[in-house]
């Protein structure tokens, strides 16, 4: 029975401390990513760790497979970054299409990033006839 | 199925007929899911994964409800049957919680391009998880029955409010996380009528499921209540 109450004991802890890290980043979270007006209005330094969201610019998307070299534009509607990343990327990122990254700016104004992650909407619905899924076309 | 004696405790029967209706309302609900259901035209077939992923979800919520209504019910009325009923949603709530976290993830990685990330949805559906896990540790900390069953009525009243929370996250905060595509205000749900459809069926499938357990642990639990009473007596 000691033994028993001791390991509820430490998965409780354990629970509450997945609580408690989950719960920081709620507070950082709050601010899950800025906008590319947001992090030119907060000045946000080279160097400094930051996520930033909005949409690929239509035409801006470039992949090498050769160099694994991703670039694209990401945008705001108002403010434009210049994306630098490596390795493919997700098989949603489209342009157009929503998009976070993670990473930071580099002294020359672009943003090199170290994730790159497609953003959805919420619309569901089967493709017009003869068209192939959107991730599935190259 | 809910019947009251004249014996100290209400009892359930467990009717055949519920599990049976489940199995048989998922089998059609999968049937419809996998192969009837079309094709998204952004994801292809892996969006398929929302016919387990948002049900999951939704009867989580509506299992951590009655929690709450549970918890009130003993609080109030301190009739054993109302801790039954809490301790039995609690388990099937954080077993969906835990299922649709994982169907998530699934669905995450082949569309986002991560399994998971701190987003606004994802962080308070962590904390919602957690907070009835330590419900459930909290319950297993102590022998006393009355006693037990108040501290975790408390916690059942409180952590309630975390599902609004959870649900408009994605409406307060920027989210990696979509927008709702069925809960919404405003406007019809973004989907096509037949995914909408099968969603509906989908709902049903868990929906008795949900109460097949339920029925099961609630039984379980009686059962218990009573021996623990007589092993006093």
């Amino acid at each position: 029975m000691g033994a028993r109450r001791v390991l509820l004991i430490a998965v409780l802890a354990a629970a509450v401390l997945i609580g408690f890290v989950a719960v920081q980043n709620l507070a950082s979270s709050a601010v899950y990513y800025l906008t590319p007006t947001e992090a030119r209005e907060r000045n946000i330094a080279a160097g400094t760790a930051v996520r930033l969201g909005g949409q690929v610019e239509t035409g801006s998307l470039r992949y090498d497979p050769q160099t694994r070299d991703l670039r694209f534009v990401l945008t705001d509607g108002t403010t434009r970054v210049a994306v630098i990343g490596t390795g493919a990327p997700p098989a949603l990122l489209r342009e157009g299409a929503g998009a976070v990254v993670e990473g930071t700016f580099a002294a020359d104004g672009t943003f090199r990033a170290t994730q790159v992650i497609a953003k959805h909407d919420e619309q569901y619905a089967p493709p017009s006839p003869g068209a192939t899924p959107s991730h599935q076309t190259p | 199925m809910i019947e009251t004696t004249a014996a100290p405790f209400p009892t359930i029967r467990v009717r055949p007929w519920l599990g049976r209706l489940a199995v048989a309302a998922s089998l059609i609900a999968t049937f419809m899911a996998l192969v009837w259901a079309p094709t998204d035209a952004v994801q292809g077939d892996v969006y398929r994964i929302i016919y387990v992923h948002v049900p999951l979800a939704w009867l989580a919520y509506l299992a951590f409800f009655v929690v709450f209504l549970a918890s009130l019910g003993w609080l109030l009325t301190r009739r054993p049957w109302f801790d039954a009923l809490a301790v039995a949603s609690a388990e099937v709530g954080v077993l969906f919680t835990g299922m649709f976290i994982v169907a998530g993830s699934i669905w995450a990685k082949p569309t986002w391009g991560v399994w998971w990330t701190w987003d606004p949805r994802l962080v308070t559906t962590a904390v919602m998880f957690m907070m009835y896990v330590g419900y459930l540790l909290l319950r297993s900390l102590s022998t006393d029955f009355s006693r037990r069953a108040t501290r975790a009525a408390v916690i059942g009243v409180i952590a309630v409010i975390d599902i609004p929370i959870v649900h408009l996250s994605v409406l307060w905060m920027n989210s990696l996380h979509q927008l709702p595509t069925v809960l919404r205000a405003g406007g019809s749900p973004s989907l096509d009528a037949a995914m909408g459809t099968t969603l509906g069926i989908s709902v049903i499938a868990f929906t008795l499921v949900y109460f097949a357990f339920l029925a099961e642990r609630i039984s379980i639990e009686l059962d218990r209540q009573r021996r623990t009473l007589e092993a006093r007596a």
